[in-house]
C-alpha cells in the first residue's frame, strides 16, 4: 500500500491528533544544500511528548507540525556547490541547522545557537515525510556496511557520543548510567567504546537491564523503592566491590537517579545530565561540593559527534541494531507513537513513504 | 559595476599603484560595506613590499590591494544585518572563514583551510580601499572613548590575546615575552592584565627595550648574541631572580635563537607559545623540553572570542594602545608608512583611509 502525493508528511495537528498531509516538496535554499528522500525514522521521547502534551517547556506546537527527527535517507538532489555528496548516497541526517554567525556557533557550540532550526521542534517541521533539505555538512555519508536502519539510530547515538565526550570517559574507568531507555543503552555502548571497563546500568525494569547487559553493561542494578539516594549508592558501591565509579550519566531525568548518581560518584568524578524530567529538583549539593564533582549539562550534539557516531557503527564498536524492536510502515506511523506511549519497545522505526 | 573604490594596489615587490577598483557589492544578506578610516602596517606588509609576498606572490597579472589591520565607519548593510548600522564606528576582524568545515564548527575558525584573509594572494584583497566588504559578525562596534586610530590596534592586540589564552595563563604566574615589537608589547600588556605576578620582556634592541620599560613598567632583559641560548637562559634566571625559570614564554620574534633561549628559561612543566613567525624550519632543544615536560603551543592569528576580549581590555583601561601609534600618513603615502616600518622607525605606523 502506498500513500498518495509527492511529499506525504505525518503531521501533528494538536494533542493526540495526527494526520497525513501532502506538503510541497522542499526546495534547496542554496548551492550547498542537499534534498534527501527519507527512508527510515526512529521516534524519540520528545516526538511522543509533543504528541501527548503539545509542548516541551517553552516550545509549544502552535500550528500543525511534521514530526520526527531521527532519520536516514538517500540523497535525491544536490546543490551546485556540494562536493562531499552525490545523488544516490545514503546519509544519516543531523537535523538541526544553526545560524553559523553567532558567538556560540563560532566558538564550537552550535548546539547552543539561539537561532537553531531543529526538525520537529516548533515551529520547524520534522523528517516524517518524503523529502527533507539540509546543508551538505549536516549529512553524514553512511559507509556501504551501515544500513539505513542503523542510519536512523545515528541521531540518538550522537546524543550518547556528545554526553560521553562531555563526561570525558577514559579507558580502564568505571561508568554508571541511570536509565536504560535508548539514550541510556547507547551511553553504555559508547562508554564501552571509549574504553570504560566497568559499566553499570540502572533502571527499574529488569527487561531493560537485560538488554543493557547484552549491549555493553557489565553490572546492572534495580534500586529498591523506599531506599534513599545514599542507601542506593551504598548498595551500588557494594555491587562494584567497594569501588565508586568515576563517571555518572543520568539518562532518565528522574530526581532519584540524579541524587543517587551524586552519592555514588567517586571524589573528583564527572556527572553529565542527559535525561530531561522535572525542570526543578532537590539536589544533594553538599555531597557534590565536598567531593569536588564536576557537573555538566548536555544538549543534543555538537561538532564531530555525528561523524564519530557513524564511525563507531561502521567499525563495529557499537551495535545499534540491538535497540530496534519494532518496524512500522509510514502509513502506520501513529501505531509507533502509541507503542511508545504504552511504554513498549526500545527503538521503533517508521519506514519512509513509498510513493 | 561602479569603479569608484580608490585603492592601494601592489603589483610586485616595490611596485605600488593607486587606482580605482570596482566598488564591492552586497551579495550575501550578512554583508556590510565599511568606509575605511585607518589601516596599520604590519611586518607582513613590509615583507610584501620587499618581496612581493610570502608564499603566494602578487604579480602584474594578479595585483593585490594591501592592508589587513583596519578600522572604519559602516557605510551600507545587507538585509540580514542587525549588529551594526550605517554610521557605526568599528574595528575590523579581517579574516573570513567558511563556517562549514570541521575547524570552523569546532570553534577554531582561524585554521579554516578555506579562510579568506585580507591581502592574501592571489585574490583576497585587503583593506586599503575606500570601501571594504565584510560579513557583519566580523565588525566590532567600538566605544566612544576609543579612537578610530586606536581601533586599528585591536587586530594585533587580538593576536596577543590569542597567544596569552593559549598559554592558559593564570594569575600569579611568571611570564617571559620575547620581542618588543607591537605583538611583544601587547602580549606583555595582556599578560599583566591576565594577572601575571611578573612579566619580563626581552629584545636585542635597547631603544625598543627602553620604550617597553616605560610602557609596561616591567623588568627587561637584553639577550647576548655571543652567548648560547642555554647560557643566556641561565643569565636571565639569575638577573630576574628566578630559581626555577618562568612559567610561560610568549615568543614574539620568530627568531630561532630566541625560541631556544625561551625554552631553556622555562621552569619544569612550563608553557611555550610560539606567536612570532620567522624561518619556516627551526631547531628546538627537544631533550631539554622532554626532561621538563615543556608544553609547546603554536598560535595563529585570532580565534572566537579574542576580538571581544581585546576590546574589553581597551575599554576597561587594562591595556592602552595609544602609545604605540607612531605616525599617520595620507592614503597615497602608504609606501612611506611601509618604508618607515621596514627601517624600524616607530612601532605602529598608520595609513589614513581615502579622504573625500
Amino acid at each position: 500500500m502506498t500513500v498518495a502525493g509527492q511529499n506525504p508528511s505525518f503531521v501533528l495537528k494538536k494533542v493526540h491528533e495526527v494526520s497525513f498531509e501532502e506538503r510541497p516538496i522542499p526546495k534547496l535554499s542554496g548551492p550547498r544544500d542537499v534534498r534527501i528522500e527519507i527512508k527510515q525514522t526512529g521516534i524519540c521521547g520528545s516526538d511522543v511528548h509533543y504528541y501527548t502534551h503539545g509542548a516541551i517547556g517553552s516550545f509549544i506546537v502552535k500550528s500543525p507540525m511534521v514530526l520526527g527527527h531521527e532519520s536516514a535517507g538517500v540523497v535525491a538532489e544536490a546543490g551546485s556547490a556540494v562536493t562531499s555528496l552525490k545523488v544516490g548516497d545514503r546519509v544519516a541526517l543531523e537535523p538541526g541547522i544553526p545560524c553559523r554567525y553567532c558567538d556560540h556557533c563560532k566558538a564550537g557550540f552550535y548546539n547552543l545557537c539561539a537561532d537553531m532550526k531543529f526538525a520537529a521542534t516548533p515551529p520547524y517541521d520534522g523528517t516524517l515525510c518524503r523529502y527533507y533539505v539540509l546543508p551538505e555538512d549536516f549529512c553524514v555519508k553512511l559507509p556501504d556496511t551501515v544500513s539505513l536502519e542503523e542510519g536512523a539510530l545515528i541521531e540518538p547515538l550522537s546524543v550518547a557520543v556528545h554526553v560521553s565526550k562531555l563526561a570525558k570517559i577514559t579507558p580502564g574507568s568505571s561508568a554508571i548510567v541511570f536509565g536504560a531507555g535508548p539514550v541510556g543503552l547507547l551511553c553504555c555502548a559508547v562508554a564501552k567504546a571509549f574504553g570504560a571497563t566497568t559499566i553499570t546500568a540502572v533502571d527499574l525494569v529488569q527487561a531493560r537491564l537485560d538488554l543493557a547487559k547484552e549491549v555493553a553493561a557489565t553490572h546492572t542494578f534495580i534500586p529498591t523503592r523506599g531506599d534513599s539516594a545514599a542507601e542506593s549508592a551504598a548498595k551500588i558501591k557494594e555491587l562494584l566491590g567497594g569501588k565508586a565509579p568515576q563517571f555518572a550519566i543520568d539518562a532518565s531525568g528522574a530526581a532519584a537517579s540524579v541524587n543517587t548518581a551524586i552519592h555514588v560518584l567517586a571524589q573528583g568524578g564527572i556527572y553529565v545530565q542527559a535525561g530531561m524530567g522535572a525542570s526543578e529538583i532537590t539536589f544533594p549539593i553538599t555531597e557534590f561540593t565536598i567531593k569536588e564533582l564536576h557537573a555538566h549539562g548536555s544538549f543534543r550534539y555538537g561538532p564531530g559527534d555525528y561523524q564519530l557516531a557513524v564511525e563507531l557503527v561502521a567499525s563495529g564498536r557499537v551495535d545499534v541494531k540491538k535497540l530496534i524492536t519494532h518496524r512500522v510502515k509510514f502509513e502506520d506511523a501513529e501505531e509507533a507513537f502509541k507503542l511508545v506511549v504504552k511504554g513498549q519497545g526500545v527503538k521503533i522505526l517508521i519506514g519512509g513513504p513509498i510513493v | 559595476m561602479a569603479q569608484d573604490n580608490f585603492s592601494c594596489v601592489l603589483y610586485g615587490a616595490g611596485k605600488v599603484r593607486f587606482e580605482d577598483r570596482p566598488v564591492p557589492e552586497i551579495s550575501d544578506p550578512h554583508d556590510i560595506l565599511i568606509r575605511i578610516s585607518y589601516v596599520g602596517v604590519c611586518g607582513s606588509d613590509v615583507h610584501f613590499w620587499m618581496h612581493g609576498g610570502v608564499i603566494r606572490m602578487v604579480s602584474e597579472e594578479e595585483p593585490l590591494v594591501m592592508g589587513h589591520e583596519a578600522s572604519g565607519v559602516v557605510h551600507t548593510v545587507g538585509p540580514a544585518v542587525t549588529r551594526v548600522k550605517p554610521g557605526d564606528r568599528v574595528a575590523i576582524e579581517p579574516g573570513f572563514p567558511c563556517r562549514r568545515c570541521k575547524q570552523c564548527k569546532e570553534g577554531r575558525y582561524n585554521i579554516c583551510p578555506k579562510m579568506k584573509f585580507a591581502a592574501d594572494p592571489p585574490h583576497t584583497h585587503g583593506t586599503l580601499s575606500r570601501l571594504f566588504k565584510i560579513p557583519d559578525d566580523f565588525a566590532y562596534r567600538i566605544s566612544d572613548s576609543l579612537s578610530l586610530q586606536e581601533a586599528v590596534l585591536v587586530e594585533p592586540l587580538s593576536v596577543a590575546v590569542h597567544g596569552v589564552r593559549l598559554a592558559e595563563l593564570r594569575p600569579g604566574q611568571t611570564v617571559l615575552v620575547q620581542g618588543c615589537g607591537t605583538i611583544g608589547l601587547l602580549a606583555a600588556a595582556t599578560a599583566k592584565a591576565y594577572g601575571a605576578r611578573s612579566v619580563f620582556i626581552a629584545d636585542i634592541n635597547k631603544a625598543k627595550l627602553d620604550f617597553a620599560k616605560g610602557y609596561l613598567g616591567c623588568a627587561t632583559f637584553v639577550p647576548d648574541l655571543t652567548s648560547t641560548p642555554e647560557q643566556d637562559a641561565v643569565r636571565l634566571k639569575r638577573e630576574m631572580d628566578l630559581e626555577d625559570g618562568v612559567d610561560v614564554v610568549l615568543e614574539c620574534t620568530g627568531i630561532e635563537a630566541s625560541a631556544q633561549t625561551g625554552i631553556y628559561a622555562l621552569s619544569a612543566g612550563g608553557v611555550f607559545v610560539q606567536i612570532g613567525l620567522g624561518k619556516p624550519l627551526q631547531a628546538l632543544p627537544l631533550l631539554a623540553m622532554c626532561e621538563k615536560e615543556t608544553v609547546v603551543k603554536t598560535a595563529f592569528r585570532y580565534a572566537p572570542g579574542d576580538y571581544e576580549i581585546a576590546l574589553e581590555l581597551l575599554d576597561s583601561g587594562k591595556v592602552s594602545v595609544k602609545p604605540l601609534i607612531s605616525s599617520t600618513v595620507p592614503f597615497e603615502s602608504a609606501a612611506e608608512a611601509w618604508e618607515r616600518t621596514r627601517k624600524g622607525e616607530g612601532i605602529k605606523n598608520l595609513i589614513q583611509g581615502v579622504q573625500d
